[in-house]
């Protein structure tokens, strides 16, 4: 039931009246439970010792980034490590006395498991670490503690030099190992580079230079070559479409012209003249000459191609521009077969080119590969060095006990007064949970019960109107009985508290 | 304590208001209001008030139960110390006078589940109006299957409901009792019936309480019903009461109970809730309790007295 606070009060007070038998009887078997644990409780004493666990103030920036110092994180880790192996674990069994029977390996783990779980080791500040042991025997816990800290910080010196000595040892070992490396590298090398003389640095880019005007050469060419060939085609179809000879006007047709023209005048003069006319007359005798020369010429070539002889026409003459035209075809003609050569020529270089840039190539390769693990091992070979160094460092720190300064900072000493639960705390922790017990129950019940408790309840959730609330009324008799049940209980409670009152005056008298 | 009831009280301590008419047996028959005129003036009506208290006072009690009876009863007592549980009763009354404006009125008594305090209520909310010198009040046992009224009086003779509605011929006076509590009158159920329902559903019921009603104008009808869980009859009864009041005892019923049984009243017939019986501690001699010397010498030689005296 969801009640304000002040109505959970009231409701548990109520209720703790209503149940006032239970609640005094729950807090009396509570507190006497507890009494009683508090009495069967082992006493235990705890004796403890600090170590103190730092470096050299002088030496670390003395040796700063030449010696590796012990990671101080975790301290406290570290030595619970330590602490709790077998090796420490078996000699304190010995020391403090466990050992004097002779024990099964079970029975032994068992020990050595109760006395890690009695153990507490914890980092006090940056570099003091606590170990605290617990027991019974306050004797055995003293020697237990002070047992702890010798063999800790023994083995904590000796694991220290053990690890420097195994670091540089592990080191020296990776050094030789590269030093072969190196050295084989180096051989390899050499081996190449006499084999493969022309595989130095650069080659292949000189290879790649040539070929790539070898290729442009070629190029130039062949174009060159296409272009003299379409020249060439040209120059062929324009001799064909030329005559060799140009034909000039002959001499008959020149008189023959001359005939017409003068025929033509003639006739323009006979429109106007008669054929008297000095003229026409002139014009005629003209027109007959040149007839006449017309016959003697006709006579001439007639006569000429009879006998066989060549005569030189007058009207035929050799065609200038067949003439060049031949000669630019020739020209072209030659300039193809050298273009030719110059390709073929360039070709067979290009090939060799290509040849030489493979080989090249492949020992560049092979080169850049061995170079490189040379580089590499160089480099590690170089770095371990250094580190071995390094270590020989460290390792002569921790011999000379340099690097890490651990020393008991407090001894332990004997327990005199037992730690942890005592019985004061039952005491109060009895009264504390014989009360808190019934009211944690009756609030439990408070708040699971949905009977109401509250007459409030009524109206703000149901909305119904509550007229009254109407206490408990009590006859007299009722008075009178409940006044005698509460002496009771305050009797009851009064010899409960009289009776631990006893108890822990006897304990504190070491009687019980 | 009203002053009137200490004027009252102190009159009759010198026996001024112990005069009763002999010729009338019963203190129901001095007065009758019946025949008054149903419109009167407000001085008509001071003055009727003015007679009926007189009228009241003059009632003849038998003699009274003393406090400690009355304490044992666990009946609340105009003399009684002034503790949460008289001061809501008081409260309880105030609030139902001005709910009805000064009206009598029935109002039926009931409880969620047996057991529920609705006679505790039923009876000292009677004793609360019979504080009132100018009131009165009636209390009608209409548990009929478990009735306990009966047990204010000495023996379980007396004629009660169950009687009158059996016989036709009986006056409502012979069942209308005194128990020695002045200005409060009982009518107990009379021989256990089974036949609740029927009479709570007779005309002759209805009449009784219009009767009983209307004889003093300054007396209110108590009926202490059956619990609402064990008996259906409860709700037929309600039919013919004027309001309702529903006694929720403390730690025994779930709110969801609660308003089961109040919405089976309608809103104007439900008076209210009334939360009995929490728990409170009486005063105690805690001084003496806790020191456990004289908690000793208590336990060992004062013997606890059970039985009170109980004189009438």
């Amino acid at each position: 039931m969801n009640l304000h606070p002040e109505q959970l009060i009231r409701v548990i007070s109520n209720e703790a009246f209503h149940n006032r038998k239970t609640v005094v009887t729950i807090f009396i078997v509570v507190y006497i439970a507890m009494v009683a644990l508090g009495l069967a409780w082992p006493k235990v004493y705890t004796a403890y010792t600090s170590i103190v666990v730092e470096e050299k103030k002088v030496i670390q920036p003395l040796m700063q980034g030449a010696a590796v110092a012990t990671d101080v994180a975790d301290r406290a880790r570290l030595a619970r490590e330590v602490i709790y192996g077998r090796k420490i674990m078996d000699q304190i069994l010995e020391y403090a006395g466990w050992m004097k029977n002779n024990l099964t390996p079970a029975e032994h783990d068992k020990i050595i498991k109760r006395i890690t779980d009695k153990t507490i080791i914890t980092n006090i500040g940056r570099d003091i670490i606590k170990i605290e042991y617990s027991d019974n025997d306050p004797e055995r816990a003293f020697k237990t503690t002070q047992k702890f800290a010798d063999l800790f910080i023994s083995e904590t010196l000796r694991a220290k030099s053990a690890e420097s000595q195994s670091a540089y040892d592990f080191i020296n070992k990776q050094t030789e190992a590269y030093h072969e490396k190196l050295t084989k590298a180096e051989e390899q090398l050499k081996d190449f580079r006499t084999a493969n003389l022309d595989a130095r640095p650069g080659s292949e880019a000189d290879i790649a230079l040539r070929l790539n005007q070898l290729q442009d050469r070629i190029q130039h060419a062949t174009q060159d070559l296409k272009e003299a060939e379409v020249r060439k085609d040209s120059l062929e179809k324009q001799i064909s479409g030329e005559a060799e000879v140009a034909s000039t006007l002959s001499r008959e047709g020149q008189f023959r012209s001359r005939i017409a023209e003068l025929q033509s005048r003639l006739e323009t003069l006979r429109l106007s003249y008669r054929d008297t006319y000095p003229d026409i007359v002139q014009l005629k005798h003209q027109i007959e000459d040149l007839n006449q020369a017309i016959a003697e010429d006709q006579q001439q070539r007639a006569a000429a191609k009879a006998s066989g002889r060549v005569v030189l026409n007058e009207g035929m003459i050799n065609n200038p521009l067949y003439q060049q035209l031949k000669q630019e075809l020739s020209q072209t003609k030659v300039n193809i077969e050298m273009l030719n050569t110059r390709i073929a020529e360039a070709k067979r270089t290009l090939a060799q080119e290509l040849e030489l840039g493979k080989r090249v190539h492949g020992g560049e390769a092979e080169l850049s590969e061995l170079t490189r693990d040379y580089q590499v091992n160089r480099d590690i070979y170089q770095d371990l060095l250094r580190r071995r160094e390094n270590a020989r460092v460290s390792m002569n720190l921790d011999i000379d006990t340099q690097g890490l300064a651990i020393k008991i900072q407090e001894p332990a000493r004997l327990p005199r007064q037992p730690s942890g639960l005592r019985f004061l705390h039952f005491i109060i922790g009895g009264l504390v949970l014989g009360i808190a017990l019934p009211v944690g129950m009756l609030f439990t019940r408070a708040y699971l019960d949905p009977r109401i408790r509250v007459g409030e309840v009524i109206s703000e959730k149901r909305k119904l109107p509550l007229l009254a609330v109407v206490p408990q009324l009590w006859t007299p008799s009722e008075t009178q009985m409940l006044h005698r049940e509460v002496e009771w209980l305050s009797l009851v409670m009064s010899g409960t508290f009289l009776v631990v009152a006893l108890t822990a005056a006897l304990r504190f008298m070491d009687v019980i | 304590m009203s002053k009137i009831e200490k004027a009252l009280n102190k009159a009759r301590a010198a026996g001024g208001l112990r005069v009763v008419s002999s010729q009338l047996p019963h203190a129901e028959k001095e007065i009758s209001t019946e025949n008054l005129p149903a419109a009167v003036s407000t001085t008509a009506l001071t003055e009727q008030r003015g007679s009926a208290v007189e009228a009241i006072a003059r009632m003849k009690e038998k003699s009274l139960l003393d406090k400690h009876a009355l304490a044992q009863y666990q009946i609340i007592y105009p003399g009684m110390e002034e503790t949460r549980t008289v001061r809501a009763f008081r409260e309880l009354r105030t609030k139902i006078i001005q709910k009805t404006q000064g009206r009598n009125c029935v109002i039926m008594v009931t409880s969620v589940v047996s057991g529920g305090g609705s006679t505790f209520v039923a009876t000292n909310l009677g004793a609360a109006f019979s504080f009132d010198a100018g009131k009165t009040a009636l209390l009608m046992d209409c548990n009929l299957n478990n009735p306990s009224l009966h047990r204010l009086f000495g023996d379980r003779n007396f004629r009660g409901l169950t009687e009158y509605m059996d016989n036709s011929g009986m006056d409502i006076a012979e069942i209308i009792h005194q128990v020695g509590i002045e200005r409060l009158r009982v009518i107990p159920c009379g021989e256990r019936r089974e036949i609740a329902a029927e009479y709570f559903s007779s005309l002759k019921l209805k009449q009784l309480l219009v009767s009983i009603t209307e004889r003093y104008r300054e007396r209110y009808i108590i009926i202490d019903a059956p619990p609402m869980s064990e008996s259906a009859d409860t709700q037929i009864l309600a039919e013919l009461c004027d309001y309702v009041l529903l006694v929720v005892p403390y730690g025994r019923v779930t709110d969801s109970q609660v308003n089961a049984c109040a919405k089976a009243f309608s809103d104007k017939k439900l008076l209210g809730i009334i939360f009995n019986n929490e728990p409170e501690p009486p005063k105690l001699k805690w001084r003496s309790i806790l020191n456990p010397f004289i908690a000793l010498w208590d336990v060992l030689f004062h013997p606890v007295k059970n039985n009170p005296e109980h004189s009438k």
